[in-house]
């Protein structure tokens, strides 16, 4: 990683007199403190402030920068984000931006009653004066600092090149930021601000874009993608294509560049325990252990059926001996010697001595002589509805009534003889589907495949869609977020009948009395009001589910790749619960196309949404502006152009920025594009030469300058940069 | 600082946390922004302060953060397509995504709406209902 932060404490603050100036980049990405003169900052970090919660103490601290996570295990940070003292390029909070100078300067080793030292602090072009002078107030109340001035961290790096001999007097700074990206022409070493141009894209913006990009990419892997590890990526991996259009085109054609192009990471990942085929003597011992169970549940069921049958036949006996009793008691004394067995006639004992028959049949598991059995049963029912057939008027009261009894018993039994016919013709149907099935698979297993997962999707959609009219609505359509309760409600037919019902139960109709109630049947609309009573629904999709559960076992069994989709709900995205196990593929997150489509952004703003001319465009805007209508001076500027800022590290893209003005300006002007020394640091760098300067104390302002001539006058402090 | 007894012991050695009392302030945090009171000062955010500059009573040609911001754009606006980045001649009406090919509009038919919105939105093209 590029930036690295310094915050060791330093030591040697009381060796500088008070004379010495104290340099500040105060920037939206880091800030960098040290002493003017020197070639480096003495402390840097980033210019982020945490409020956590100390779990154990309970106090709400303050910790400054970025720091070990592994430290950071000892504070409840859920409800503290990080928050930066900045909005856009503008500093607005000076309560962070408190902590954050207190941290700096606590750093740098101050220990006196006051910081007494000038102090120069780089702020964004054009700030506001409001926030000016807030920060000057800050300085001087609080940290008691005796003067201060206040500078631009593009025109200091200018500077700092123009005197290294990377750039001319005359140029054109290009700084793409943390938050913004700048575009400032310099004329005689000064900046000229009514030229300058600034865009509201930076690199925030870039890595923001590649985080959600490849979040919705890999929605699995959400956790891993935090800010800090895509700042890593973006800083290691992107690149600025030289044309974007071509540069694509060979990733859709899937060219061999665009192969080497592709980085892959991988994610850590730990392959699932394989299971190791079990051995020979496993597989015996199971197989032996499972004999001896069937064996066991054999012998019980053997047991079980062989009393049974003991005990069948000796009903059957004792039934056949009742019989024979019978027929050798004399006439008239049948009904008394039948009251002492329980069996009301002959016909009794005679229908319970068939069925134990039958039983006993069964048990033995004779085969069931079905035609035997159907002609028993027209015989047992001849004889039971022996009295339909005999007319009306024949028959006494009771016989009516037994008649009655018969008719019913008959209906009955034919409609049951119906149904199992009509079941065995549909089982005969369905088996002669499967049969007709399976020979289509036979013959062409591929498209019948296809089918059945079409089939399959088509009901699936179907079955969800009834789901989501249930339950209120959803997500119908894109657009409403939160008017789905209304509306959502009224979508099932039996949903818009209830409606309906209500309304018209509760529309007063003005004259008359109400005279809901008078009748009995009014009641009968709250049942029919009831969300119970609205369920009515349920059958026909339970039809569908039932289809889509078979086809989808039925797909399993065919197809080893099938993964029936659950429906997970929709919070869930094109993830499906994977029932084959993961692989190595599935944790690598493979960077093509996002290497050179994020920073592209810089180029084209549209695409992220921000309606501003990008980077190569600006220059031209910014000559435009200068309105000076000289040729050479044009000429002058656009030959020494710098590039700086932190988020001009992208390899190639002096060369994009190159070609993009040569688009703009006309045919043969001179372009030359220079990359700063140190893009990061020259900032800082410009600033700290430039305080070191002797003529420095004359461009400062002290605080009686401030209390004593307003905010008027600061609106109109500017440096000057050439000294 | 008490505190600083019941702190582990390695956060203190890292000097993790911002000590509340520094020797060369005048005021200190805690007297500045005393306890009690919300700490959530009301802080003014750029676009209040943009419009307490009043930059309209100022002569236009001067420098302020206000015009020297840059114009939109003239150059016709390279369309690529949202999901993979390559060109997109074609749009989906239903969903207003971009598309590059017929496999591509394939997966956006089949995206649920959720990402759909985020993919809008990345773009600022997401309809928000406030």
């Amino acid at each position: 990683m590029p930036f690295i932060s310094k915050i060791q404490r330093q030591n040697d603050f009381n060796l500088f007199d008070s004379q010495t100036p104290i340099v500040i980049d105060n920037g939206a990405s880091y800030f960098r403190i040290g002493w003017a003169g020197e070639s480096e900052p003495r402390v840097v970090f980033r210019n982020i402030v945490q409020r956590p919660r100390h779990k154990v103490t309970g106090e709400t601290v303050t910790i400054v920068g970025d720091h070990d996570p592994a430290l950071l295990k000892y504070f409840d940070c859920t409800r503290s984000g990080p928050r930066s003292a900045f909005d856009s390029n503008v500093v607005y909070q000076f309560e962070t931006m408190e902590y954050i100078l207190d941290f700096g300067f606590d750093r740098m080793g101050a220990n006196g009653m006051e910081i007494d030292h000038p102090v120069l602090i780089t702020e964004c072009a054009c700030n506001p004066v409001q926030s000016r002078s807030k920060m000057a107030e800050l300085l001087f109340e609080t940290y008691g600092v005796p003067s201060i001035a206040f500078g631009v961290d593009v025109a200091f790096s200018y500077k700092y090149n123009q005197q290294q001999g990377v750039c001319a007097k005359d140029g054109l700074a290009l700084c793409p930021g943390f938050t913004t990206t700048h575009v400032i022409p310099f004329v005689d070493g000064e900046p000229v601000y009514r030229g300058s141009c600034r865009t509201n894209i930076g690199g925030f913006h870039v890595t923001d874009y590649l985080k959600q990009l490849l979040s919705l990419k890999y929605p699995y892997h959400l956790a891993a993608f935090t800010w800090e590890k895509v700042e890593d990526l973006k800083m290691e991996h992107c690149y600025v294509a030289p044309d974007y259009l071509s540069e694509a085109r060979l990733f859709q054609k899937g060219a061999k560049e665009a192969e080497e192009k592709t980085r892959c990471w991988q994610l850590p990942w730990v392959p699932p325990p394989t299971e190791e085929p079990p051995s020979e003597e496993e597989i015996a011992r199971k197989a032996a252990i499972k004999e001896k169970q069937s064996q066991r549940l054999r012998e019980m069921a053997e047991a079980k059926k062989s009393s049974k049958i003991n005990e069948l036949e000796n009903e059957l006996h004792a039934l056949e001996f009742l019989l024979h009793q019978l027929d050798q008691v004399k006439e008239s004394e049948v009904p008394s010697f039948l009251a002492e067995t329980g069996y009301v006639s002959r016909l009794e004992i005679e229908s319970e001595r068939n069925k134990v028959m039958q039983s006993l049949r069964k048990v033995k598991g004779e085969p069931k002589n079905e035609q035997a059995e159907i002609e028993k049963a027209d015989l047992a029912a001849n004889e039971k509805y022996s009295l339909i057939n005999i007319a009306d008027d024949m028959l006494t009261q009771e016989q009516l009534n037994e008649k009655k009894k018969q008719l019913s018993l008959k209906s009955m039994a034919e409609g049951r003889q119906r149904l199992k016919q009509k079941r065995y013709e549909e089982e005969l149907e369905r088996e002669r589907q499967q049969q007709l099935e399976e020979e289509k698979r036979l013959e062409n297993p591929g498209l019948y495949l296809e089918q059945l997962l079409a089939r399959y999707k088509d009901l699936s959609e179907r079955v969800d869609q009834q789901k989501r009219l249930k339950t209120n609505g959803g997500h119908s359509n894109g657009n409403n977020l939160s008017g789905g309760v209304g509306r959502g409600e009224r979508l099932n037919a039996a949903q818009r009948e209830r409606m309906r019902l209500l309304t018209t139960a509760a529309f007063d109709r003005g004259k008359g009395e109400d005279t809901f109630g008078i009748r009995d049947e009014d009641w009968q609309l709250y049942k029919l009001m009831s969300k119970d009573y609205a369920n009515d629904d349920d059958e026909e999709p339970d039809e569908d589910e039932a289809e889509l559960t078979r086809i989808s076992s039925r797909l399993q069994e065919l197809d080893a790749t099938f993964i029936p989709k659950s429906d997970v709900g929709f919070s869930q995205p094109a993830e499906v619960p994977r029932f084959k196990p993961l692989t190595k593929e599935d944790f690598q997150i493979s960077l093509g196309v996002e290497r050179f489509r994020c920073p592209e952004m810089l180029f084209s703003p549209n695409w992220i949404g921000v309606d501003q001319v990008g980077l190569d465009e600006m220059t031209g805007v910014s000559i435009r502006r200068l309105q000076f209508k000289d040729e050479s001076l044009e000429e002058r500027l656009t030959s020494s152009i710098l590039v700086t800022g932190g988020s001009s590290l992208y390899p190639g893209i002096v060369e994009r920025l190159e070609a993009g003005i040569r688009m703009i300006r006309p045919c043969g002007s001179p372009i030359k594009i220079v990359r700063a020394l140190d893009p990061v640091m020259d900032a800082w760098r410009g600033a700290a030469s430039f305080a070191s300067d002797s003529q420095f104390h004359l461009q400062t302002f002290s605080r009686q300058d401030y209390y004593e001539k307003g905010e008027d006058w600061l609106r109109n402090y500017q440096l000057q940069y050439t000294l | 600082m008490s505190m600083k007894d019941k702190m582990e012991a390695e956060v203190v050695e890292a000097e993790l946390v911002l000590p509340s009392y520094l020797s060369f302030k005048r005021v200190q945090m805690y007297e500045k922004y005393p306890k009690g009171q919300a700490r959530g000062r009301h802080w003014k955010h750029l676009k209040q302060i943009i419009q307490a500059e009043n930059y309209q009573n100022y002569p236009p040609d001067e420098p302020n953060y206000v015009n020297i911001e840059s114009p939109p754009s003239i150059h016709p606006c390279k369309r690529i397509c949202d999901i993979t980045g390559f060109e997109a001649p074609y749009y989906d009406p239903r969903t207003n995504l971009r598309y590059a090919n017929a496999d591509v509009f394939k997966v956006i038919r089949s995206l649920p709406n959720e990402y759909v919105q985020r993919y809008l939105a990345l773009r600022n093209a997401a309809i928000v209902l406030k």
